[in-house]
């Protein structure tokens, strides 16, 4: 599983990025995405096309917490939200890895990734999480990451250095995003 | 360009108030045109039609003292030439015309087909008139659309008149035969005739650099919308569905015959018993239709219409006397006209009617060949009156004695029963037909050797009367039949049955203009589609048939407009990941879903539930695609479509918030610049020096204007080269290549 975090000021400016991989089930934590190293801009293309969907879900969600609003099936991307009081936006984008051609073919993939059961048949070792990528497991693991992720920024956001829209370089924050996909995801 | 940091202060979320916010949160001072630029659309495209008009140096004079500012600030940002845009149309249809146009094709796509059976003599006459193919390709594409209205009594009773009503015409000796002489199948033909397309509108590209806006390149819809009609007569006729069985069978014998009675009787007979017979699966209850041609120059009409007295005599009314010229038409006689193109080519038929088109070019002529405008009056004529009095009120007849006789009963208590009781225990086929027995658990009348029904078996005939309700365009009759026999065809494990009625069963819910959008509807339709892609696919590995139900519900569902246009653009996306279409297939459908995209509409004040951002992608990753399959004209006409769809979300004309989108698109739109200029013949080595950095924008205001002011008193040769220096001139007005440039 291979993650995209972002967070996105109310005028759609990223103001935090972080890519990072998982850690359980032996994970490295290092992110391992689809497409190949020349495309890695897929990720921001996919997470702007979200704010499509995040604008028609802000409204009808009373949460915070949006859950996954949308998916990108040619690379079985998926997008998880979370708002904040302030405007600014939570992002994740979380992919299952890439399986190895051994359980299916492409084609076989896509189908499944559109029933929201892409990477059902990944390593019997990883978690539930990586298993899934809309199961509740997953969506409880992601709330609770975005929990933690939006404490600190809160912390960081009432740092008198800090002006509302500015970006985000604080190192501190970082290694605290880091500490929490670390620990949920 | 811009840095996150240095990004305006913070604005209310975009759905509140785009525009206000928009113009709000921009700096004049950085963006000189930026007001002019956020005008509406029209404008823009109206200014680049008057760029593009075919002389383009006055449109240059007129365009340039009104919105220097403009073009300035596009020049910066949006450097795809302006002219691509206008000379290609946008690829997307997302405007209610285009989608109404290519619904109204999947409707007459679906159209009854008319076997024709000449007799030698009447080939033979016809190929005096220059028609290698003989009778039937001399009256084929009149067939496609019979002149004036067709009304039609639906199984309630009530009519509707419809203009576009056509009929297929296709060679009796070709039905159920399937061309085994081509080792590639449809779908690989079809993508060589695309591909075929491409270069031909690169090679016209090549050589009409001058007159590109008079004659017009082909546009990306223009593809899309062959593609789609390739499709949709590419399938072959199969067993499971019976829009390519003869409905009618157009007997044509000529005045020349000497035994004509006798020739008739033949022709008959051919189609009963012999070897060149239908195939078993075909139902050989069809409409026979005799027609005399009469030869006006040579023989006598007394002598024929004695003839035709006596075959109306012998057959009834379903006769028809033709009278045509025998000698052949040129362009300079008195009355002639070129005979109409046909519009339902098949994929091979493409192929090798393209190699002929060519040969000919050399020739001064485009190869349609010309008849006699007398001729085209007395064909249009005689298709009217066969499908008008004949064909449609056979149709509708057996519609209504078949739903009489075999649909209510089976919509019936003892119809069910039946079925259920045919599921459970073994018995039951029996009295409900002779064909078959109980052979294993599926008893039935489906015969597994030959994977089809007998043509007279109850299921056989509920789908053919089902297809002929929807030829008849009873949408709800047809639906409700689909309905009704789709569950009988996976209990007996007639897989592509299954597929078949499930797939025309969505189909027809969606053409039925009365059926609420409901969304549990849509829902079920969705379910319809999955299954009967499943079947074609998995169980029956039919790639042609599982991408034409899948375009048929990406197309269908994207007319729907709403919700629906979602489930279109998913179903776009399957098709992809299927792997149904080639490489340039792959890119028509990115093309499919953005477009699909697009024509989600915002409703209401807040101005949500747009997909501009999903659109702008995937018209963005079309272009890139277009880029890399060389075809920078397509590639810069999605581009453009994309900065379209990107102008409403985005806070500045062109400026993405993310910096690794912005530098793909900033090294998109330089790539299809220059690959698009280097197609036309230009020299494109100064082109990196183009990509001003935004600060030196500020002082480029009066060299922008001194720079017209001298193209406009430069020499008149550069007329063909002033639409270029339009959108060229702007962009790098310090740089003294320009010049040379210019001056070439």
């Amino acid at each position: 599983m291979s993650y995209y975090f972002t967070i996105l000021s109310p005028t759609d400016t990223p103001l935090f990025n972080i890519a990072f991989g998982t850690s359980k089930g032996g994970g490295d934590g290092i992110a391992r995405f689809r497409f190949p190293e020349t495309a890695q801009y897929m990720n921001q293309f996919i997470i702007h096309s979200s704010l499509d969907i995040l604008e028609e879900a802000q409204w009808t969600n009373g949460g915070m917490y949006l859950k996954h609003i949308d998916t990108y099936p040619p690379a079985a991307a998926y997008i998880t939200a979370f708002l904040t009081p302030s405007g600014a936006r939570f992002l994740l984008l979380h992919q299952p890895p890439h399986l190895p051609s051994s359980t299916s073919t492409s084609s076989g993939l896509g189908s499944s990734s559109l029933l929201g059961t892409a990477g059902s048949t990944t390593r019997a070792s990883s978690s539930s999480i990586a298993a899934n990528p809309t199961s509740p497991q997953t969506e409880e693991a992601v709330r609770q990451f975005m929990n933690e992720v939006y404490e600190s920024y809160v912390k960081t956001a009432m740092s008198p250095f800090y002006k509302q829209g500015m970006e985000i370089k604080s190192p501190v924050f970082r290694t605290r995003v880091t500490a929490a996909g670390k620990k949920w995801l | 360009m811009t840095s996150p940091g240095d990004a305006a202060p913070v604005k209310p979320p975009p759905s509140f108030s785009p525009g206000v916010a928009r113009v709000a949160s921009t700096s004049p001072s950085r963006y000189p045109g930026e007001h002019e630029t956020t005008q509406s659309l029209d404008a823009e495209l109206a200014e680049s039609q008057s760029v593009s008009s075919p002389t383009p140096l006055s449109g240059t004079i007129a365009d340039l003292p009104i919105r220097p500012g403009s073009s300035h600030s596009r020049s910066g940002r949006s450097s795809t030439p302006q002219l691509a845009r206008s000379s290609i149309g946008s690829p997307f249809d997302g405007r209610p015309d285009g989608s109404e146009d290519i619904r109204s094709s999947i409707i007459r796509s679906f159209s009854p087909t008319i076997a024709v059976h000449a007799s030698e003599d009447t080939d033979d006459l016809v190929r005096n008139k220059g028609f290698k193919g003989g009778f039937r390709e001399l009256i084929r594409p009149f067939g496609e659309t019979v002149s004036g209205k067709v009304v039609i009594r639906d199984s309630i009773g009530s009519s509707r008149a419809w203009e576009d009503y056509g009929v297929r015409l296709a060679d009796f000796k070709g039905i159920g035969r399937a061309p085994a002489s081509r080792d590639s199948g449809p779908l690989a033909q079809m993508e060589e005739v695309l591909a075929k397309q491409l270069d031909g509108s690169n090679g016209m590209l090549g050589a009409s650099v001058r007159t590109k806006d008079v004659l017009g390149l082909p546009a990306t819809t223009p593809l899309c919308k062959s593609f789609l009609q390739q499709l949709l007569c590419s399938a072959p006729t199969a067993p499971h569905e019976t829009f390519g069985h003869p409905v009618a069978n157009v007997i044509a014998i000529s005045s020349r015959n000497a035994a004509p009675l006798e020739t008739l009787r033949q022709l008959y007979a051919d189609g009963t018993t012999g070897g060149k017979q239908l195939p078993d699966w075909v139902n050989q209850e069809y409409l026979r239709y005799y027609v005399l041609v009469h030869d006006e120059e040579r023989d006598d009409i007394t002598e024929s219409i004695k003839l035709y007295d006596q075959m109306k005599r012998h057959f009834g009314l379903h006769c028809h006397l033709l009278r045509l010229r025998s000698s052949q038409c040129v362009v300079t006689d008195d009355d002639s006209m070129q005979v109409p193109q046909c519009e339902w080519l098949s994929p091979s038929e493409h192929l090798s009617g393209a190699g002929e088109a060519e040969a000919l070019v050399d020739l001064g002529t485009d190869g349609t060949p010309y008849l006699f405008g007398s001729d085209a009056t007395a064909i249009r004529a005689f298709i009217r009156e066969l499908v008008v009095q004949s064909v449609i009120p056979f149709m509708e007849n057996k519609v209504a004695v078949w739903n009489d006789q075999v649909a209510s009963r089976r919509r019936g208590i003892s119809g069910r029963f039946m079925s259920m009781s045919r599921r459970w225990a073994g018995f039951g086929s029996s009295s409900r037909s002779s064909i078959g027995g109980s052979s294993g658990s599926n008893s039935g009348n489906y015969d597994q050797t030959q994977h089809s029904y007998s043509p007279d078996s109850p299921e056989a005939v509920l789908r053919k009367m089902a297809d002929y309700a929807f030829m008849l365009r009873d949408w709800k009759l047809a639906a409700s039949t689909y309905d009704m026999i789709r569950s009988d065809y996976g209990n007996d494990k007639a897989w592509k049955y299954h597929a078949g009625a499930h797939e025309m069963c969505a189909v027809s819910m969606l053409l039925n203009p009365l059926a609420t959008s409901a969304k549990i509807k849509l829902e079920s339709v969705d379910q319809m589609f999955e299954t009967a892609c499943y079947s074609y696919l998995t169980r029956c590995s039919d790639a042609t048939h599982a991408l034409r139900c899948l375009s048929l519900a990406v197309e269908l569902l994207k007319s729907r407009g709403g919700s629906a246009t979602e489930s279109a653009a998913k179903w776009a996306m399957r098709v992809m990941d299927f792997g149904l279409v080639g490489s340039v297939g792959q890119i028509l459908y990115t093309e499919r879903v953005a477009a699909c995209y697009a024509s989600k509409t915002p409703v209401g004040a807040a101005k949500w539930g747009g997909r501009r951002r999903k659109a702008g992608m995937w018209s963005t990753l079309a272009a890139d695609q277009w880029l890399k399959a060389g075809q920078p004209t397509l590639a810069s006409a999605c581009l453009e479509e994309a900065e379209r769809l990107y102008a409403d979300v985005l806070q500045a004309d062109g400026v993405f918030p993310m910096p690794e989108m912005q530098s793909f698109v900033d090294n998109l739109r330089h790539a299809v610049k220059v690959e698009y200029l280097e197609a036309r013949g230009f020299d494109t080595r100064d082109e990196p020096a183009s990509e001003d950095p935004l600060g030196t924008e500020e002082t480029s205001e009066k060299l922008d204007m001194r720079h017209h002011r001298r193209s406009l008193v430069g020499p008149p040769v550069q007329l063909d080269a002033g639409a270029l220096n339009t959108t060229q001139g702007p962009l790098h007005p310090e740089s003294p290549p320009n010049d040379d440039f210019e001056r070439a």
